[in-house]
């Protein structure tokens, strides 16, 4: 009986050995998003409301953001794997920090934001005038705050969710972001030159999902000249101890017809 | 190219096609003698969004006739959290039972606008404005509880008791109580029906590749997951109802109105965006509520896809199972007529929480709430405001500019 139950600790001290032991190789995953084709200037939009404020801001619609260089700007890329190894300082990281969504010169900033769950979303608004944050979430209950001048909400959410939802201010129509909700710390928004990084990744293979809000989840990237069908955006790549680096990932013009 | 025996399937539960799988069943269990029994029409929107295949759809049809069951023989089971024998009072066709009771009150009083599926598809819906409420989104505008909160059950009796003013929905009052409880308990059910249908729709796109396109169709998985989800925020609906501290008894009300006044053009509640400096509705007026806003979005991304086949598809969906989107004005509020009802009480929770599926946001957690019974005064006189604020200082600003 004793023997069995020496064996059983045993058994149990060695188990948390081991995942001690196994642990625990890190990597950061890198690439950047390029537009093939020529790209379409973005459109200036018309603000109508608050003119005083808002008409002073050059303002542009926002849905397709390409850069001098040919960068995709606000592609949004996650790990889809529910059960993926969270590195204990990004969970920390996640805890401490909150996520800030601003209403600031009758747009959001930024224009695509994310948020894991658990974690606090800080709505403010920099601007002089109210404005209205309608966070259309479908599997966390979508909110429809008044946000006045200097005033802020803060949200929080429980759930991850499957596509990006849309932000978006009914006084100012024109206003619109996207608010990734994850349930781990592995998203990433590229930035205005495409290019995108996630650090503290589990070492292996691991399943990515891409998504634009023009293209929706993109169904087709190249990679050095060679054309890749991703269903539902998914790509799976392998993320090394010293880093992988995807290069660059084109995106056709025609996957931003919608 | 569908094959042939797919685009029946498609015609049996899209577009105008009444008679589902489920309904040949039925043909076969109650025999001849009576007009086909009526079916659940498939949200067609939502199958063709998530570009679900003909045996996807089928796959979805044939759980919701098992957790559902059909317009004629309702099925509850208990994680719905539904009284079966509320529901059995108001669905089937009009009929009397032994008793001399009536049966099949959802048909005689509700479907032709709101439709046997209970998606706003009735036959009458296209000639209504607003149109009738498509229950299957779960979304309700005039409730007691927070935003996103489903109505209580109170809630539902008391529309169905009232009706809503300024629309085609009647008051039901002539009814006995145990019926409007019984035809409460229906929405609901239907609801439930169209949300989980809803959620199983958007399942397929979180499948795995091993799982080869099919939801699983365990218990734990089609019950534990999909209908509870769904199901428990309805159990909650009766703990959130919002906590609405008493007008002061004392109130000054000209004091009160005055205050009320400032904040309704105050930057704060900014209530004048949108209904307007004249108070008219006249604000911003171009928006779109959930509803038609769904619609109104799905049909451009359909009309910029490149896959023509699926473009000819969704547009015979856009035809067949919504309504031309329109646009949503906000209240006028000089009218004196309050959709959700024309208590005080009303008025302040819609103030507190917005109108869910309407672009009314909350003031909740902005406005105090003894300064969100100043707007309620406020708005109150608004009707009464004959000669005052419309004149010189405050233009009415010409619709149509």
């Amino acid at each position: 009986m004793i023997d069995a139950f020496r064996s059983a600790v045993t058994a149990v001290a060695w188990c948390l050995l081991c995942s001690v032991a196994a642990a625990e190789e890190w990597g950061t995953l890198k690439g950047r998003f390029v537009y093939s084709g020529n790209a379409p200037a973005p459109v200036e939009l018309k603000t109508d409301k608050d003119v005083e404020v808002c008409g002073k801001h050059k303002l542009v619609n926002e849905e397709l953001m390409v850069a001098a260089d040919k960068g995709v700007a606000n592609v949004v890329v996650f790990v889809r794997d529910k059960s993926v190894k969270v590195h204990p300082e990004a969970a920390a990281a996640a805890k401490s920090t909150k996520v800030v969504l601003d209403n600031k010169d009758c747009r959001f900033e930024p224009h695509v934001a994310f948020v894991q769950a658990g974690q606090s979303l800080l709505v403010k608004n920099s601007d002089p005038v109210g404005h209205n944050s309608n966070i259309a979430t479908l599997k966390n209950s979508p909110s429809n705050n008044l946000i006045p001048a200097g005033g802020e909400a803060t949200l929080t959410f429980k759930a991850a969710e499957a596509i990006p939802a849309q932000v978006t201010c009914n006084i100012h129509p024109w206003m619109k972001a996207w608010l990734v909700v994850r349930d781990n710390p592995y998203a990433a928004v590229s930035g205005p030159d495409g290019s995108f990084e996630i650090a503290h990744l589990p070492v292996g293979e691991l399943e990515l999902q891409l998504w634009h809000e023009k293209a929706g989840y993109i169904g087709e990237i190249t990679v050095g000249g060679k054309a890749e069908k991703t269903a539902k955006g998914r790509k799976k790549v392998k993320v090394a101890a010293a880093g992988t680096d995807l290069g660059e990932l084109v995106l056709d013009a025609s996957l931003f017809s919608k | 190219m569908r094959s042939g025996t797919s685009r029946f399937r498609l015609s049996a539960f899209g577009g105008s096609g009444m008679l589902a799988v489920c309904g040949l069943l039925l043909v076969a269990a109650t025999g001849c003698g009576r007009t086909s029994p009526a079916s659940f029409r498939l949200n067609m929107v939502e199958a063709t969004k998530q570009r679900l295949t003909s045996a996807q759809e089928q796959q979805v049809a044939t759980i919701l006739l098992a957790m559902f069951g059909t317009p004629d023989e309702p099925v509850c089971i208990p994680e719905a959290g539904l009284d079966e024998a509320k529901l059995r009072l108001a669905a089937g066709p009009v009929r009397s039972d032994i008793a001399g009771r009536k049966n099949g009150l959802y048909r005689e009083h509700c479907g032709h606008c709101h439709g046997v599926t209970g998606d706003g598809l009735g036959p009458t819906a296209a000639f209504l404005n607003p149109y009738p409420r498509d229950y299957r989104p779960g979304v309700f505008k005039f409730k007691s509880t927070e935003r996103a909160d489903k109505p209580t059950h109170d809630d539902l009796v008391r529309i169905l008791h009232n009706g809503i003013v300024g629309t085609s929905m009647p008051s039901f009052a002539l009814l006995s109580d145990l019926e409007i409880d019984a035809l409460a308990e229906y929405v609901k059910y239907l609801s439930i029906r169209g949300e989980t249908e809803i959620e199983l729709m958007r399942a397929f796109f979180e499948l795995d590749e091993e799982d080869v396109g099919k939801l699983p169709e365990t218990r734990e998985f089609l019950v534990g997951e999909m209908l509870t989800s769904v199901a428990e925020k309805w159990q909650a609906a009766a703990d959130a109802v919002i906590a609405v501290p008493e007008m002061p008894g004392d109130i000054d009300l000209v004091a009160s109105i005055a205050k009320g006044k400032e904040l309704f053009y105050g930057d704060k509640a900014n209530c004048v965006k949108c209904h307007g400096v004249t108070g008219l509705g006249d604000g911003q007026a171009n928006d779109y509520d959930d509803w038609n806003k769904v619609i109104v979005q799905w049909s451009q991304e359909v009309a910029g896809d490149q896959d023509a086949a699926w473009v000819a598809r969704a547009s015979h969906v856009l035809a067949g199972d919504a309504l031309r989107p329109r646009t949503i004005p906000p209240r006028n509020l000089r009218q004196g007529l309050y959709r959700g009802g024309r208590r005080p009480l009303d008025l302040y929770y819609r103030i507190h929480a917005g109108i869910n599926g309407a672009p009314m946001p909350a003031a909740a957690g902005t406005v105090a709430p003894e300064d969100i019974w100043h707007i309620v005064n406020y708005i109150r006189s608004l009707p009464y405001d004959l000669d005052g604020e419309l004149g010189a200082d405050r233009p009415m600003i010409a619709k149509g500019d």
